[in-house]
């Protein structure tokens, strides 16, 4: 532990945060009975003070994220445990156990890319991996859905297709300099067969209806793309990008001409004409917004709990109106600061930077596909919110991707018996001057 | 180092990005919040009050009136109920919200309020007037376009409920002087705003016509004088006065009163002619008619009478009484009306002043001192008797409705009184069937409001 003052400080700061927010619903909640409110307060603490022992086992050189998440995941639990009034009952109880899977699904994200070359040497099971669960969904999802249902639990595996995209992102950055002449063109194969995966499953997910997540699928995408461009020696012309701009606008376009009349009415609804039929969610989350105020009506005494996903696809409202908007705002601050992070705690290689930019971009992108969606300042899409909305799929995969920007600010680089430049294009001057 | 900056450039871009999201989103909901709010079941309304703080529309349902106390302004103020949507109330129910993202929903103590322009007195003395004929009345501040009357009956006393809704009279539920009439004789007074700017006055008092009780036109269509014996040769200030039809029907036949001309007149007055898109004034958010006419032919029988006031045209009251404004103003310019003075937020704060506005110049100064001078005139000539005291620049008319089963009498005017620069329009449906004349209302009017 590089500095043991700032571990128990920052520990005692989120005991005290998540404190501050239980008594704010001892002293002005909506509870029946103080037991349930002391079962919460039990496990949040208690969740808490495990997370820490367990923390001492991993010797990183910082650990900021790491507060932050948990941090975070305890917010959502009180969050989720006093919509509508304190209650701890199977959903509360199931959404508990998402955040210790999202803890454990970030340790797992933490071991698999601290180290590049373990994950760069495996890029195939990535590609592989997308087409599994590509062939999942085919499989086992009812037709043109997302779900699997397995009775007890509901799975979503297209969220598992974003840390693995965010990976093969990553993984083939360096293919950047491996051009083949095909006719007349140098092509990078790997670019080519990227480009090809996440169309695929942009349109797979089209197939699916679950078009709130081609936008997140996008913008990881984008961000790997951008930072090909900027790979040193690319030589990417002006020409090129855009090109690439102008296609992405065609297709855009064509998509909407051609969406399907439930989409077409999401993308044109007026809220406030149609507050019973389609515009009924985006119009109660902005009157529920707007109930709330800056400080809320009290946890667990707005309206917006009797609205069919108050606790993921409106939970931003939500919270808004029991907590207020201010209490919101924080919360999107501690996600913002988690996304931030790569720029206090720099990046040691091109591999990390580039995974923390999809990271980043996917978290962002999700954020706002459903604040501003539910607050009508874009379509409406459904997509969740990491952390804060309930969903285990969402939330292991969330606790994956955090776990792997938390790698990149603790990365571990293995020396490499014999130089190969391949390799060490991947390590900044820095390291390379450090490796050698 | 420098690739791994490109990295922290990507994901900054992606969080400012962002980041400009949420204060969008933030401002729009401090902005909207109190829409949002009126559009749920859970809010607050404040008060109407008239220009010396007298309640018209008591949001919280707390206070106590007289019986009837809101009857005079009843289709004009409205309520909350949502069964009268042209209404102050329906059109402003956003300012009455005693809401505030701040502050929240204020249940007691909440200072939202509208304070009108009417004067709730004059208003209550005009609608006993009218002794329970129909008809309504609209007056205003020439100078400023404080409307001050503003009655229309039959009306309702909102606080009694609609439970007898489907037994009250055709035209209750709305304000009669935002809505088209037949403008009957005082639509003359546009023909000689026309006539004055298409010929100038010299031209036009020169102009003489012979009325014998009934002129055939070049098509063979009769106008009829409702003087049957005539009223012999006239020129336009006589012809005014005598409100003849004949008179004006050879008017809008002469070759010097070109119809195009006609017509490009009537439309900057605000007039749609023929197949023109109809316009509306928007006082407040209440929707008011303008006119609309149809003129196709300087010797068809339609046009003359359009002309005249029967025919295809309608006006609103408060157009006609705006016309009136751009003659009193000797400017040719109308003063906008308005009802709201000021509004107050759910704290006290003042917000929304009302600010005098005018219309474009729809007629030259000239032509207004014209008008002014042949209104006065007729006023001094004809009315010093019925509307003593006041020194009044008046047309009236009288409109056959109901394929003439019917007859409304009307009288449009000004008073010419620096101290109460006061323009009006009058309606009394179906005259014959009330003893009330416009000329009563009127002294009525300008009592309650001079006095």
């Amino acid at each position: 532990m590089s500095n043991p003052v700032s571990f128990i400080f920052s520990g005692l700061f989120v005991i005290l945060a998540h404190g501050a927010m239980l008594m704010n619903i001892f002293f002005n909640g909506n509870y029946k009975n103080t037991g349930d409110l002391a079962l919460l307060a039990a496990v949040v603490i208690g969740l808490d003070i495990l997370f820490y022992i367990i923390m001492l086992f991993w010797k990183q050189n910082t650990y900021t994220v790491d507060f932050m998440l948990i941090l975070i995941l305890n917010m959502s639990t009180i969050f989720q445990a006093s919509f509508g009034g304190v209650h701890m009952d199977k959903d509360v109880i199931k959404h508990i156990i998402t955040c210790i899977a999202a803890i454990a699904a970030s340790r797992l994200g933490f071991w698999l890319v601290r180290d590049y070359r373990r994950i760069q040497n495996r890029r195939a099971y990535i590609w592989a991996g997308i087409g599994f669960l590509m062939l999942v969904i085919l499989v086992c999802c009812g037709r043109r859905s997302i779900w699997i249902d397995l009775g007890f639990i509901t799975i979503q595996p297209s969220e598992f297709i974003k840390p693995l995209l965010v990976l093969a992102c990553a993984t083939s950055i360096n293919e950047q300099q491996h051009k083949h002449k095909f006719l007349s063109f140098n092509i990078v194969w790997e670019n080519v067969i990227l480009f090809g995966v996440v169309a695929a499953v942009c349109l797979f997910q089209w197939w699916c209806r679950d078009l709130g997540s081609i936008p997140t699928f996008a913008a990881i995408y984008a961000s790997g793309f951008l930072l090909r461009i900027c790979y040193p020696k690319t030589k990417f012309s002006k020409k090129t990008l855009i090109a690439a701009i102008s296609a992405v606008v065609l297709i855009c376009g064509v998509g909407i001409y051609f969406a399907p009349d439930y989409v077409r009415a999401r993308l044109f609804v007026d809220v406030w004409s149609d507050t019973n039929g389609d515009g009924y969610q985006q119009s109660q989350a902005l009157i529920g917004i707007a109930n709330g105020g800056w400080f809320g009506k009290g946890p667990g005494f707005g309206f917006l709990h009797n609205v069919f996903a108050h606790e993921n696809d409106i939970v931003f409202a939500t919270i808004s109106e029991e907590w207020g908007l201010l209490y919101a705002l924080m919360m999107t601050v501690v996600l913002l600061f988690i996304c931030s992070s790569p720029l206090i705690f720099p990046p040691r290689s091109y591999f990390h930077g580039t995974m923390c930019a999809g990271i980043c971009a996917a978290i962002t992108v999700q954020m706002a596909l459903n604040i501003f969606g539910s607050c009508n300042l874009i379509p409406f899409t459904g997509v969740t919110i990491p952390f804060i909305s309930a969903g285990g799929s969402s939330m292991v995969t969330s606790g994956l991707m955090v776990g792997m920007l938390i790698a990149a600010q603790n990365p571990v680089f293995t020396k490499v018996k014999k130089k190969k430049k391949q390799g060490n294009s991947l390590l900044s001057p820095l390291k390379q001057r450090r490796s050698a | 180092m420098k690739s791994i900056r490109r990295c922290q450039s990507i994901i900054t871009l992606f969080l400012v990005i962002f980041i400009a999201g949420m204060s969008v989103l933030v401002i729009k909901i401090n902005r909207e919040a109190p829409f949002y709010m009126m559009h749920s079941d859970k809010h607050e309304l404040g008060m109407v009050y008239d220009r010396s703080g007298d309640v018209l529309f008591d949001g919280l349902h707390k206070g106590t009136y007289e019986d009837n106390h809101f009857l005079d302004i009843g289709n004009l103020i409205g309520d909350d109920s949502g069964q009268m949507e042209n209404t102050l109330v329906a059109q402003n129910i956003d300012k009455l919200n005693n809401y505030s993202f701040s502050a929240g929903l204020v249940r007691e103590g909440g200072k939202a309020a509208i304070y009108t322009t009417l004067n709730h007195a004059a208003n209550r003395a005009v609608y006993d007037a009218y002794m329970g004929a129909k008809g309504c009345t609209v007056a205003y501040n020439y100078k400023t376009g404080e409307i001050l009357v503003c009655t229309s009956l039959p009306s309702i006393d909102f606080t009694k409920g609609y439970e007898n809704i489907g037994s009250l009279e055709s035209g209750t539920l709305l304000s009669k002087a935002m809505c088209g009439t037949v403008p009957g004789s005082t639509q003359k007074v546009s023909t000689v705003i026309s006539a004055l700017e298409i010929m100038g006055p010299d031209l036009l008092f020169s102009k003489s016509y012979n009325c014998t009780g009934q002129y055939t036109n070049a098509t063979g269509g009769t106008i009829d004088c409702h003087q049957s014996w005539g009223h012999g040769v006239q020129n336009i200030q006589q012809a005014v006065e005598n409100s003849c039809n004949p008179f004006f029907a050879q008017l809008v036949e002469d070759p010097d009163m070109p119809l195009e001309r006609i017509i490009e007149i009537y439309r900057k007055l605000g007039y749609a002619v023929n197949d023109d898109k109809p316009q509306f004034l928007d006082i407040d958010g209440i929707q008011c008619d303008r006119a609309s006419t149809t003129l196709t032919n300087s010797s068809d029988f339609t046009t003359q009478w359009g002309c005249i006031g029967q025919g295809d045209t309608l006006v609103s009251p408060v157009q006609l009484m705006m016309w009136q404004s751009a003659i009193a103003n000797g400017t040719g310019k109308m003063t906008i009306p308005h009802l709201i003075h000021h509004v107050t937020n759910v704290y006290g704060d003042t917000c929304d002043c009302a600010v005098t506005k005018y219309s474009d110049e729809l007629f030259s100064p000239s032509t207004a001192e014209t008008v002014k001078r042949i209104l006065l005139t007729n006023g001094a000539n004809h009315y010093t008797w019925s509307i003593p005291n006041y020194v009044v620049g008046v047309k009236s008319g009288t409109a056959q409705v109901m394929d003439g089963q019917e007859e409304n009498s009307l009288l449009v005017g000004f008073l010419n009184d620096e101290q109460h620069p006061i323009a009006f329009c009058i309606l009394i449906e179906n005259k014959f069937t009330t003893g009330v004349t416009t000329e009563q209302i009127a002294v009525t009017l300008l009592n309650a409001l001079c006095q």
